[in-house]
């Protein structure tokens, strides 16, 4: 099902990475996880929904990517553009479990747990992996949903902010204790091909969702 | 985005419902026989006249029951993710058989055990008859033990559409050599 609908907001959470506020077509629903796609002058992409079902608004966690196309023209384009989306779709959607739920996330992969987050879930071990401090959205809210919080910089960390220096493989390598997990990942191929195979390795046993954003 | 994900290059898949599995297990053998089937249907289908618009829409039909029916497959039982699943209708099964004995209706009555092949699309069309079967009896083997799943409808209905899909595809594969004026090769032995 497609829907038109116009840019209501635009939020910059920093230089890179912005919010797209967009109201909520009627008939539109969503599991909190799931994606949709945003189609504007014959260019379409997939973004997660960052927001939760129960929120009045649609909104996405979208980087301006250099030398991209429609994540610059939606990083520029003018309140009230319109823009056609579809969905909602796909399987990254929490599975209520015995296992502890293990959310990875690189960049703006935190979106979809963002949204469970906002959707009630709690307790779960999240892990949130970025280049510098300044790419950590939504930290506050998900250390105050998650049992355990990390922000694993692969770049500078300044001391004291409570940072773990390294990769989410590697946080999860020398900090998870072994056992049976249900781990969701979402962001860049490269961690989810990393963090799979670890996961074979010493947590053979737990389940993987994933969803890769390139 | 790439296709490639590398994940897989250590024998390990991973399920729709998230388990991580050896390639070899039931369960990827069943579903990849299924995705077999469906690229022989998709062979044959490269092969029929193309103004053959009846046939080419009925085997597109069995190509999106396939996909659904795989789906159903990567997921264990009673995951969660099942209610996240589209069913196959039993109306499929429905028509199926009308499509069986429309086809029937239109040729000789059989009246001896025939040797698969003929013409070429006949020849696939057997093909596509036995790597359905293959697909059933893992299907019977995959679903045996679960009997008490909460969806147990759902894998009778897969079982019995798998069942009825062969016969579709032997009927159609006859069709195919009436069509072209070629006799069913009789058995004799």
């Amino acid at each position: 099902m497609r829907y038109t609908c116009n840019i209501i907001r635009r939020r910059w959470l920093s230089a890179k990475t912005f919010e797209l506020f967009l109201p909520k077509p009627e008939g539109f629903e969503h599991v909190a996880g799931q994606r949709l796609v945003v189609r504007m002058d014959g260019i379409e992409r997939e973004y997660s929904i960052v927001s939760a079902p129960e929120e009045t608004d649609l909104r996405l966690c979208i980087r301006r990517v250099e030398n991209g196309r429609l994540s610059v023209l939606l990083a520029s384009c003018a309140i009230g553009t319109s823009l056609q989306i579809s969905g909602a779709t796909g399987y990254f959607v929490y599975q209520l479990s015995t296992r502890q739920a293990v959310f990875v996330g690189t960049g703006t992969g935190i979106a979809p747990f963002r949204a469970m987050a906002a959707s009630g879930i709690s307790g779960f071990v999240l892990l949130h992996g970025v280049r510098e401090t300044a790419e950590l959205h939504y930290r506050e809210r998900m250390a105050a949903a998650a049992a355990q919080y990390a922000a694993c910089i692969s770049g500078e960390c300044p001391m004291g902010r409570g940072c773990f220096r390294g990769r989410v493989s590697d946080y999860l390598k020398s900090q998870l204790r072994p056992g049976d997990y249900d781990f969701y990942l979402c962001g860049n191929g490269q961690m989810i091909r990393d963090v799979t195979l670890l996961v074979d390795e010493r947590f053979a046993g737990s389940r993987v969702f994933s969803e890769r954003f390139n | 985005m790439t296709i490639y994900t590398r994940t897989g290059d250590r024998g390990k898949t991973g399920l729709l419902s998230g388990e991580r599995i050896t390639k070899d297990d039931i369960r990827i053998e069943a579903y990849g026989t299924v995705d077999e089937l469906n690229s022989i249907v998709g062979a044959l289908i490269a092969i029929l006249p193309q103004d053959r618009h009846d046939l080419i829409k009925a085997l597109r039909g069995v190509q999106t029951d396939l996909f659904t029916l795989g789906a159903w497959m990567s997921v264990t039982m009673d995951s969660p993710l099942e209610n996240q699943l589209q069913t196959i209708d039993k109306s499929r099964i429905d028509d199926l058989e009308v499509h069986i004995d429309t086809l029937q209706a239109a040729m000789p009555a059989l009246t001896h055990f025939i040797l698969p092949g003929g013409h070429p699309t006949a020849a696939w069309a057997h093909v596509a008859r036995s790597v359905c079967r293959r697909t059933e009896r893992q299907a019977v083997h995959l679903y045996r033990g679960f009997p008490e799943a909460s969806r147990a409808s759902v894998h009778e209905t897969i079982l019995c559409y798998l069942n009825r899909l062969s016969d579709y595809f032997f009927v159609l594969a006859r069709y195919f050599n009436f069509i072209q004026g070629i006799q069913d090769i009789e058995w004799a032995p």
